[in-house]
């Protein structure tokens, strides 16, 4: 279902995500950086990312792209947060 | 530069170990951050920071590294960062707050020892945290017994140099302290090979200022009625306050802070009207223990202020500008740091007077008073703190923890319960 999948802006710097993450604020779009899962880590290696709600990544996507971001790509992931587990590192 | 394996590499990190701690701290991140609405948009700056915690700032510190700059690890409060600025050097917190690191930590220290001591030493053995493989030297203090005998097995690993603190905050204390810094400040200079001016440590002591100002304007901003911020965030901030450059540190915090003072003029808040407001006082909360904060925030609380070495007592207080010379300036230091109140003092009515007043300013519903099991100053004073909170009719209630999730239902249900008992 389409409300239990997040999306990730893979990007290769910390700088990139965080020019993106400015962008979309500029654009009123709502974005978190977020740690890259790791099940998607090992596409670009940057620990840094972009995470979208499935109702935001359209005009993310035409928002960043309209306004020259540059990105290695946007990856669904089934949702990993779950505010009820108790965090144990 | 994004992917940092090699750089850990370089530094003899346990690469297989590492990744372990890598794969579950965004688990964690995104259970306890991620989930929260409405954050400030600050905030982008710390998750940026977290996202990569074990590469952006190890980055930065090697490369000064080459440029010839010092760093040193410090794992408390009472270490004068003024002293190291001054010198040209750079101070960095150290890993200490994942269950992760405690089992390597055991394996030299008693299991009776403060999770925090443990999981210190244990991220240094284990070679899975870049910031104990950087620094080119340790400062460790005489704050408890379990660090005093830490820092002995540690040092046969790493360089260290031992503050030797005062147990008492008589005059003579004082003085003894402000020596003990003037060595510290020799020791410094001959390491780093940079001498230490008036002029230069007058500009340290302004640039240590200017950070605590800033984090004590977005703990000033916790006051209001309005909550702009929660517990979690603040928390993080501190925390990673011990990582960053003091510039760029204070450079973020008065930007959230700008962001959290006009929300309390609009009425922007993270938790719906009525929340309780909750103080935390007690044992240090190292990163990524988010533990307590967690469970507070998802029962029904707001952690409004921290009254510990991650909280207040980090900040509160600033160093005299106005001094001139080098004798007057380490007595100035020493005036400033002696006047935090750690449980490692006796008497230490400071640090109820601290919480009383603390309590009144943050507007607080109830405090949780916490220590982390085998604290044993904390937790004998936890009695006194109890006892004063009471006869001004606050609410408080005691907990002991560590960094397991052994008894996070339990905790669950103890401080839902109490918050349900604020009314």
């Amino acid at each position: 279902m389409a409300k239990d999948i997040n999306y990730y802006v893979l990007v290769t710097t910390y700088t990139e995500a965080m020019k993106i993450q400015a962008m979309l604020r500029e654009g009123n779009i709502p974005s978190r950086i977020s740690p890259t899962p790791h099940a998607i880590q090992g596409i670009v290696g940057c620990g840094v990312s972009i995470l979208l709600l499935p109702e935001d990544l359209e005009n993310a996507r035409s928002y960043m792209d309209e306004h020259g971001a540059k990105y290695h790509s946007i990856v669904p992931l089934e949702r990993q947060i779950d505010p009820r587990r108790i965090p144990h590192v | 530069m994004a992917d940092y394996r090699q750089m850990w590499n370089d530094l003899g990190m346990d690469l297989e170990s590492h990744d372990v701690l890598c794969n579950v701290l965004p688990v964690a991140f995104g259970d306890v951050y991620l989930s929260q609405e409405n954050r400030p948009a600050a905030m982008d700056f710390w998750d940026m920071v977290v996202a990569d915690v074990h590469g952006i700032r190890p980055a930065e510190l090697i490369e000064a590294q080459k440029n010839g700059q010092k760093v040193f690890g410090t794992f408390c409060v009472y270490v004068p960062d003024e002293v190291v600025i001054a010198a040209n050097g750079i101070v960095t917190g150290l890993c200490g707050g994942s269950d992760f690191w405690v089992p390597a930590g055991e394996a030299v220290l008693p299991k009776g020892t403060c999770p925090l001591i443990k999981a210190s030493v244990g991220a240094r053995l284990s070679k899975t945290c870049p910031f104990f493989r950087i620094a080119d030297m340790y400062i460790g203090e005489t704050t408890c017994d379990g660090k005093k005998k830490a820092w002995e097995i540690l040092g046969k690993d790493v360089p260290m140099y031992i503050m030797d603190m005062p147990q008492m905050k008589r005059e003579k204390d004082i003085v003894k302290w402000t020596e003990e810094i003037k060595d510290f400040s020799k020791m410094i200079q001959e390491f780093t090979g940079n001498e230490i001016t008036p002029e230069k440590l007058a500009e340290a002591i302004k640039t240590i200022n200017a950070k605590r100002a800033a984090m004590e304007r977005v703990y000033n901003a916790r006051k209001d009625k309005n909550i702009p911020i929660s517990g979690k965030d603040a928390l993080l901030m501190t925390q990673i306050a011990f990582f960053d450059d003091p510039v760029r540190c204070a450079q973020m915090c008065n930007r959230l802070a700008d962001e959290l003072e006009e929300r309390n003029k609009n009425g922007i808040s993270v938790f719906p009207a009525g929340t309780k407001r909750i103080m935390v006082s007690g044992t240090p909360m190292a990163i990524p223990n988010w533990k307590l904060h967690h469970i507070i925030e998802t029962v029904g609380g707001a952690v409004v202020c921290e009254e510990t070495c991650t909280g207040t007592r980090y900040f509160e207080g600033q160093v005299d500008e106005t001094k001139t010379t080098l004798d007057e300036q380490y007595r100035a230091i020493a005036e400033r740091y002696m006047g935090i109140n750690c449980a490692c003092f006796t008497p230490n009515t400071g640090r109820i007077d601290d919480i009383i007043r603390l309590a009144k300013e943050y507007q607080v519903d109830g405090v949780i008073d916490v220590n982390l099991k085998f604290c044993c100053l904390y937790d004998t004073e936890g009695y006194t703190v109890e006892e004063a909170l009471k006869k001004e009719g606050i609410p408080v209630l005691g907990i002991e923890t560590d960094y397991s999730d052994a008894d996070a239902e339990q905790l669950r249900t103890r401080i839902e319960a109490f918050i349900e008992m604020l009314g």
